[in-house]
């Protein structure tokens, strides 16, 4: 018997001694972790950001205060304003076009004669200032926002914070008429309950009072990011969220992103794949057969004849999403420098986006269901910031990294989510493609009435909704 | 028996799929419908329309242009992104150059003179006034006549476009052209955009622009004449060799699309980088438009925003360009850079300076802007597009009219000779220029001339012998 021979027997039998245990910790490891991944919820990836002009300083903190701030105007940029609206020049339309050509002139004239000589934007500042307005700056931009508490909470109640995201070409201020309703329920015949919220209304960087990105690639992930840090500052470790248009992409991605701190996510538009061969063959036996495919009534009322519907009406109302995902600075520039154009250019969606058969009057409906004077105060929040430009380039952002914009399908939104459907919104997603991404629905309403601002033209419906929403949520 | 009875029925089965196929896919040769059409104000009235020719001149006043500098100084600009260029849009550091050479330099009243210096005219046709510019040879050597010469600007163009082109046509003699073929050119503005009045009704579309303009050739007492084009004028005057082949002598095109796609084009496109001879592509065809994604479809989509949203909501986006001569110039003069030359857009100036000068540029806006024309140019998009492409009748007719094809290189869209001979029935010549875009005229008129002087040179040589 060598030493060699020795040694290696030793090394054997200690090899066996060793590599049973290891051998059970390795197979045992990946199992352990092969049953957390299972049940451990994916997340998108916060990632970080800088957005001020040029470079990012290297020393010092970032100010994390939270400054008041106020709207103001001048006898300057009024006298401005008015002298636009005087030299405007209009075309004529075509005779018996209404407003299928896009915004009728001849209405247009009406409304800029009422924008020159009744409108009375000083008064609508002080209507903007009612509630609490403040800037803090966050990955080296000014985020505006509005932070409304309920002046009475009675005792024992507990307040909800709800983040409340706007789109374009809205604003914060499409909130001003929910707010109350949420804030104070039972002040406007509401009393849903035990619901009481605190109201978080920021404005997307890039749009109205928040400051414009400097750097390329300001995309949904980074205002999502924005928003969290916002809502963290303020104090908020779990919150709602509530959105529509641009808002519902962000919120929903707020949810991917840290879903821990969501507590629930309320959308009134959501967008979900339309490809795929799944999806055609349902859309196809869905025309005859909806509850095949998991279609209710409403659900093929709104969504056919699909082609008119889903593909010809889209068409027809997305050239301004084709321009501004291209070429924003173009779109924007001839709009910023005429505050008509950019009336026109902004109320076509009101008009269209609430009603489609609004393209048939020759006033396109307008002020069947919104005031002049709050229509304007929107436009005038994108004149007087100077933010048009800004806002479309959000498109390209957005559009040429993800043309679909739909949520990440792979991660899926496991937040509790309540959907409201309204029926005159651009496009309709029923519930059994919802939950394809949205995993976790409380409540999908089918709304009664009302189109793609819903906050702006029904806010006591989208109220209920909303309330009915959390007061689920709240049960779990 | 039965062996061959069902070997009879094969072949019967064959030979019936292969007539059904001749007869479907043979493109039909009539000829498409003069529009008729009146697009005047209210009603049409009962009265017989006044057909004078009237000389016309371009004026302009001191309010006019006070207005202009007015607006140009208070012209609120956004900062570009950083290290944007063009890929934004146009970008407004450079624009702001512009606005400033516009407001300090640029003389509206010397480039008046200089519009006016070719004779200008305007006649009622259906309802609206037709302008249009009639250039004669200066001298006509003897025993020859001018060749009348109809050409048809595009969007965001004008009648202007061609006024460098118009005297190496008229006099090609003294530019150093041969002066075996000498041109009396008529360019017409197509209505709705600049001085011709825009019409009023819905509806006018390339077949509309077509009539008016072949009714215009008729009462200048042309029975024969050339056509050329390129934009609109590529649509335009390929319907008015549709609807009058016997009066349009030869059609030239720097432009020559084809909308009416078929499963012959789907395999081509997915086979000809492989086998482009097979195909009929040639090295150049090869060279432009492969790979096909990325070289025409997604440029496509990168491009076309504009007449999507002009083919659907054409008065909202000139709503803002007509009251906005600092916005109607950022939308033009991006076409003006990036049709260009694609590449332009990674240029912080936009390449606008190399190949046009400012004096041009702010000309060709003008005319947009003082005409108030914007808009009803952009309703043109609505007219022939919002049904979709290759939905209209005149796309699926061929044009049997001799043609000749200038393919510049850097022209938007790449139309092999293979697509286009389908369409076009008559090619007699086609060639790939040595370098240009898409505003061939005003940025390379020498060789846009010399391919028309030598296109007419072939069929007039082939018109002599084959006379219908």
């Amino acid at each position: 018997e060598t030493i060699l021979s020795r040694i290696r027997s030793f090394e054997y039998s200690q090899k066996n001694a060793v590599l049973v245990p290891v051998t059970a910790l390795g197979v045992g490891g990946v199992l352990v972790y092969w049953l957390r991944c299972r049940h451990k919820i994916k997340t998108i990836e916060m990632g970080d950001g800088w957005w001020g002009s040029g470079e990012r300083p290297l020393k010092g903190q970032e100010d994390e205060s939270i400054r008041p701030f106020k709207i103001e105007t001048s006898d300057k940029e009024i006298e401005d304003l008015h002298r636009r609206l005087e030299q405007a020049r209009f075309a004529p339309p075509l005779e018996g076009a209404a407003f299928h050509y896009g915004f009728n002139s001849n209405y247009l004239q009406k409304v800029v004669a009422y924008w020159r000589n009744q409108f009375n934007w000083r008064k609508q500042v002080e209507v903007l200032n009612k509630y609490p307005h403040f800037l803090t700056t966050i990955e080296g931009i000014d985020i505006h926002f509005i932070h409304v508490k309920p002046s009475y909470v009675p005792h024992g109640r507990a307040v909800q914070p709800l983040l409340m995201v706007h789109g374009w070409p809205g604003s914060f201020y499409e909130f001003y008429k929910i707010i109350p309703l949420l804030t104070e329920p039972a002040g406007h015949g509401l009393n849903e309950g035990d619901v009481v919220f605190e109201v978080i209304c920021p404005s997307i960087p890039g749009y109205g009072f928040s400051e414009a990105p400097h750097q390329k690639g300001f995309d949904t992930i980074a205002t999502a990011r924005i928003f969290h840090k916002l809502m963290n500052r303020l104090g908020f470790k779990k919150y709602y969220l509530q959105g529509g248009d641009w808002g519902s992409r962000i919120t929903t991605d707020m949810a991917q992103m840290l879903p821990q701190s969501v507590k629930g996510l309320h959308l009134n538009l959501i967008f979900v794949s339309r490809q795929g061969l799944k999806r055609m063959i349902s859309v196809m036996l869905g025309a005859y057969v909806p509850w095949l495919v998991g279609l209710t009534r409403e659900d093929a009322q709104r969504m056919y004849p699909f082609i008119q519907k889903n593909i010809y009406e889209l068409l027809r109302e997305s050239g301004y999403l084709h321009i501004q995902a291209t070429k924003p600075d173009t779109a924007g520039c001839g709009l910023n420098d005429s505050p008509v154009g950019l009336a026109a250019y902004i109320l076509e969606k009101f008009s269209t986006w609430t009603d489609k058969s609004f393209l048939h009057r020759d006033d396109g409906g307008l002020e069947s269901k919104y005031s002049l004077d709050e229509l304007l105060t929107n436009v005038m929040i994108y004149w007087v910031t100077s933010s048009i430009v800004s806002s479309m380039r959000y498109y390209k952002e957005n559009i040429s990294k993800d043309p679909g914009l739909t949520a990440n399908a792979r991660i899926g939104v496991h937040v509790p989510t309540g959907i409201a459907a309204f029926p005159q919104e651009i496009v309709h997603t029923p519930h059994a493609w919802a939950k394809e991404i949205f995993r976790n629905i409380i409540t999908y309403s089918y709304m009664p009435r009302g189109g793609h601002f819903a906050a702006f033209e029904e806010p006591k419906l989208l109220a209920q909704d909303i309330m009915e929403f959390v007061r689920k949520v709240e049960k779990l | 028996s039965s062996l061959a009875g069902i070997m009879l029925l094969e072949v019967f089965l064959v030979l019936g799929t292969v007539i059904i196929y001749f007869l479907l896919s043979r493109k039909r040769e009539e000829t498409l419908p003069f529009r008729e059409g009146w697009w005047g104000k209210g009603q049409k009235p009962d009265a017989e329309e006044d057909t004078t020719i009237r000389p016309f001149k371009v004026e302009t006043t001191e309010e006019e242009l006070n207005d202009l500098f007015r607006r140009l100084d208070q012209a609120r600009f956004t900062e570009p992104l950083e290290n944007s260029c063009f890929h934004y849009g146009t970008n407004s550091v450079y624009l702001r150059k512009v606005v400033s050479y516009w407001r300090k330099q640029f003389s509206w009243k010397k480039q008046v003179e200089v519009l006016n210096k070719y004779p200008q005219f305007k006649t009622k046709i259906q309802g609206i006034d037709i302008h249009f510019v009639h250039v004669k040879p200066p001298h006509l050597p003897e025993g020859q006549s001018a060749k009348p010469l109809l050409m048809v600007h595009g969007w965001p163009g004008s009648f202007y476009e061609f006024y460098k082109i118009i005297p190496l046509l008229t006099d090609p003699a003294s530019h150093g052209l041969g002066d075996e073929h000498i041109f009396e050119v008529i360019c017409p503005s197509i209505p709705g955009y600049g001085f011709s009045e825009a019409p009023h009704k819905t509806g006018f579309n390339s077949v509309s622009a077509a009539s008016v303009f072949y009714e215009l050739m008729l009462r200048l007492g042309f029975n024969e004449f050339y056509a050329q084009g390129g934009d609109w004028g590529w649509l335009i005057c390929t319907n008015l060799a549709q609807i009058a082949p016997n009066h349009v002598k030869g059609l030239h095109l720097n432009l020559a699309s084809v909308t009416n796609m078929g499963f012959r084009h789907l395999l081509s496109i997915l086979l000809g980088r492989y086998l482009p001879g097979l195909f009929g592509f040639q090295d150049e065809d090869v060279r432009q438009m492969f790979p096909f994604l990325k070289k025409v479809v997604y440029r496509t989509l990168l491009e076309s925003g504009y007449a999507h949203i002009q083919a659907t909501k054409p008065d909202t986006v000139g709503c803002g360009l007509n009251d906005s001569p600092v916005g109607l110039a950022a939308y033009i003069l991006e076409k003006f850079s990036t049709w260009t030359d694609v590449e332009f857009h990674n240029l912080e100036d936009g390449g606008l300076e190399r190949k046009f000068n400012l004096d041009d540029l702010l000309t060709n806006i003008m005319i947009y802007w003082v005409s108030g024309s914007i808009v009803s140019s952009m309703r043109f998009y609505k007219e022939n597009l919002q049904n979709g492409i290759g939905t209209q009748k005149h796309e699926r007719l061929t044009v049997q009219v001799p043609t000749g094809i200038a393919s510049f290189p850097n022209e938007v869209i790449h139309t092999p000779q293979a697509w286009a001979q389908k369409k076009y029935t008559n090619i007699v010549s086609f060639h790939f220029m040595p370098r240009g875009g898409h505003f061939a005229a005003l940025e390379e008129p020498e060789l846009l001339a010399q391919d028309i002087l030598q296109f007419v040179g072939k069929v007039e040589k082939e018109q002599l012998w084959r006379k219908k």
